[in-house]
């Protein structure tokens, strides 16, 4: 074909003229929605940043809005616990490993499962009559399954779960939120407190110390050693500062003592 | 074992909340009721009716006690105007800041101050329920509260039958405890429906839409304490304060260097150096350096701001704010750069993550704090907090991420000097931080 001048404007053009006179795809969502199939939702999209880690952070909030709670997840979660299972793990990336060997028959090494064992399941059952299966009193429920269990096992959520009709990331998000319940057998628990008494103390560098020798992250759960790293929800009056509890006993260590004091704790010698 | 220090204050401070001569027996009734216990109540209930009670605190122009400092008569108006078929109050004694018991103190010490008032509260607005949340640590105090609340109902104060009246106002006593955050009065609520403790966009306020969906009124234990008074005598319930700006008076908790630690009823207004007076001052070989004013996540003032009034706007505009009421006075051996630090982590672990700015945020500000205290600064770090923080404050939902970037803000506002000895000259002028601990090492 020769070339004509300004025949490419034109081409492009008459693309724009008949596109702008075309019905608009564009809606003003939400004033107005699209038309879709009523059991559509979307597809799950992952997204990752760009060191390529999936930015996911298992904060459960998807899992809770989900209408029809076809959401679940498995991995650590904002406070970097791992027991957050539930459905089929092999949907998210970090538990691909482990399906893969599950799926195949074989054992899955991961201490995530220890928590998942069968317990005996009456006294949660007695527990939901007590409170009449009331979801509005769930926290009275988790307190009182911790009570029997002395941790919430996964099996006794679930269970809650499937009687109560209370969506299991619901249960999980309020499990998981407060701290004085735990999913985890309780070992022996370190606790700093950090009000501005103690802080002033030099409680900070103490709570530093301690994660340190302890190998045990604040409110992560019990380290390899068995111990536990938290805080003190208040000083306990007339304790002094800054103020550290070995299973709620409050303890006499200063600042000079309490690395050694954490390495004897861990079962470490002292270097 | 008494929680703490209650000390005296001058004849000029009224006392409303905790009274003056300590009660004998502060669960007996009787001596409460020779005091003028429930008598508000009687007159709330036969004289004024519930609009004549929220006109009387409306007029009053009192603020609430807790963090925010809200107009109270706004509220409650808000709250009885709202059309539903139940309402709720609630006494958010929860006090999450681990130093301060000033809540815990006022209910051993005046449990039916707080009663009465809850219970005009109730009648005020149409609540048949209130609930007093508590911590559950607190086992002393939710022993009295709820023999209070018994003897109460023994006597026709609250329960099915008020005064005769035939209307309903039942107490209930829910102990909470695991989170920080439960002090925020949505995230309270939240915790009361069993549910993760995460703050709500307001509005709706919690006055239209709060527990359960339905309006719901929430004040601190303090707030419902003065209500008797205001009730009883109008304004002239302050008879020495103008009630525009003062309306009453707060309870605060100093500690740290001074003489006397306790717990003061003050007047709101009262300048920082008369509640330093009323603690004894800083004794003689320290010397004062610093102001922590609000609790874990308030503002560190210096000396130059004792002149500063103790109110909900002036500590706002000097980069404090009144909070929990805590005061902790700093004297030479503290370093501002470390308490910072320590206060902006603390403030971070206690976050619920619900906001971004928050969650991320002030996990970035702790980290600038432990490398400038670890003697690592970045280049640009001042700048970078600066910056950081106005972000963070500025799109909180809640007020404890308002506030948590307070502590690093003000001590780059008003200890320049000592975070630019960190960050320049790799020094601690208290000797406390990283830096120059390992100089010190290096020296021996």
């Amino acid at each position: 074909m020769t070339f004509v001048p300004g025949l490419g404007i034109a081409k492009g053009m008459a693309l724009t003229m008949r596109r702008f006179f075309a019905p608009k795809a564009t809606i003003q969502y939400p004033e107005t929605r699209p038309d879709v199939a009523v059991r559509f939702r979307g597809r799950l999209q992952l997204l990752y940043d760009e060191l390529g880690n999936v930015k996911c952070e298992t904060c459960f909030q998807c899992a809770q809005a989900c209408p029809v709670e076809c959401i679940d997840m498995g991995g650590f979660d904002t406070k970097g616990r791992f027991h957050v299972h539930w459905g089929a793990a092999e949907q998210y990336a970090e538990r691909r490993e482990g399906s893969a060997l599950r799926r195949s028959g074989r054992p899955v090494p991961d201490p995530a499962y220890e928590h998942f064992g069968a317990v005996d399941l009456a006294p949660v059952d007695g527990i939901l009559r007590k409170y009449d299966y009331e979801q509005n009193a769930m926290l009275d429920i988790l307190e009182s399954i911790q009570g029997v269990y002395g941790y919430l096992p996964v099996a006794a959520l679930k269970r809650v779960s499937d009687v109560s009709g209370a969506p299991y990331a619901l249960i999980y998000g309020t499990a998981s939120y407060y701290r004085h319940l735990h999913f985890e057998k309780p070992g022996r628990s370190v606790a700093v407190c950090l009000c501005t008494a103690c802080v002033l103390a030099g409680a900070g560098r103490i709570e530093t110390t301690l994660a340190r020798e302890l190998g045990a992250e604040l409110g992560r759960g019990p380290s390899a050693a068995g111990v536990s790293l938290t805080r003190l929800p208040a000083h306990i009056p007339g304790g002094h500062s800054p103020l550290v509890t070995l299973d709620g006993q409050p303890q006499t260590i200063g600042h000079s003592g309490v690395a050694a004091w954490a390495r004897a704790l861990a079962g470490r010698t002292v270097a | 074992m008494t929680l703490a220090t209650i000390l005296p204050t001058p004849p000029r401070f009224p006392r409303l909340l905790l009274p003056a001569t300590p009660a004998r027996d502060p669960l007996s009734l009787d001596e409460a009721q020779a005091r003028g216990a429930f008598a508000s109540l009687r007159k709330a209930v036969t004289e004024l009716r519930p609009g004549g009670v929220i006109d009387v605190l409306t007029e009053s122009g009192m603020r609430g006690r807790g963090g925010g400092g809200m107009p109270i008569g706004a509220k409650w108006q808000a709250c009885a105007s709202t059309a539903a078929d139940r309402r709720y109050v609630v006494v958010n004694a929860y006090q999450a800041d681990p130093a301060v018991l000033t809540d815990r103190v006022l209910l051993e010490a005046n449990p039916y101050a707080v009663i009465e008032g809850a219970a005009i509260a109730a009648f005020a607005v149409g609540a048949a329920e209130v609930l007093v949340a508590l911590r559950a640590e607190a086992t002393e105090t939710i022993r009295i509260v709820e023999k209070a609340i018994a003897a109460a109902r023994d006597a026709g104060f609250v329960g099915d039958d008020i005064l005769g009246t035939g209307l309903e106002i039942r107490f209930s006593v829910r102990p909470l405890q695991g989170s920080y955050m439960l002090g925020e009065e949505t995230v309270l609520l939240k915790g009361l429906e069993g549910r993760r403790g995460q703050p709500e966009q307001q509005p709706p306020y919690t006055t239209t839409s709060g527990l359960f969906g339905v309006p719901t009124l929430i004040h601190a234990p303090q707030t419902f304490a003065a209500v008797p008074t205001i009730v009883a005598g109008g304004i002239a319930g302050f008879p020495e304060t103008d009630p525009r700006t003062f309306a009453g008076t707060i309870l605060v908790q100093v500690s740290g260097a001074v003489a006397k630690p306790g717990i003061a009823e003050i007047p709101f207004g009262v300048t920082l150096r008369e509640v330093l007076d009323v603690v004894g001052g800083v004794p003689a070989p320290h010397k004062l350096k610093a102001l922590l004013v609000g609790g874990p996540s308030g503002g560190i003032l210096p000396p130059e701001a004792l002149g500063v009034g103790f109110d909900h706007d002036a500590l706002e505009a000097a980069g404090a704010q009144v909070g929990s009421g805590s005061i902790v006075i700093l004297d030479q051996g503290a370093c501002v750069v470390d308490l910072a630090a320590v206060l902006t982590r603390f403030c971070a672990d206690e976050a619920c993550g619900k906001t971004i700015p928050c969650r991320i945020g002030l996990r970035r500000l702790s980290e600038i704090g432990a490398r400038i205290c670890e003697g690592q600064p970045r280049g640009d770090e001042v700048a970078r907090l600066t910056d950081l923080a106005a972000d963070v404050s500025a799109s909180a939902l809640c007020d404890h991420e308002r506030r948590a970037t307070l502590a690093l803000v003000s001590v780059v506002r008003y200890f320049r000097d000592e975070l630019d000895a960190h960050i320049v000259r790799n020094t601690c002028p208290a000797g406390i931080c990283h830096p120059k601990a390992e100089a010190r090492v290096g020296a021996v």
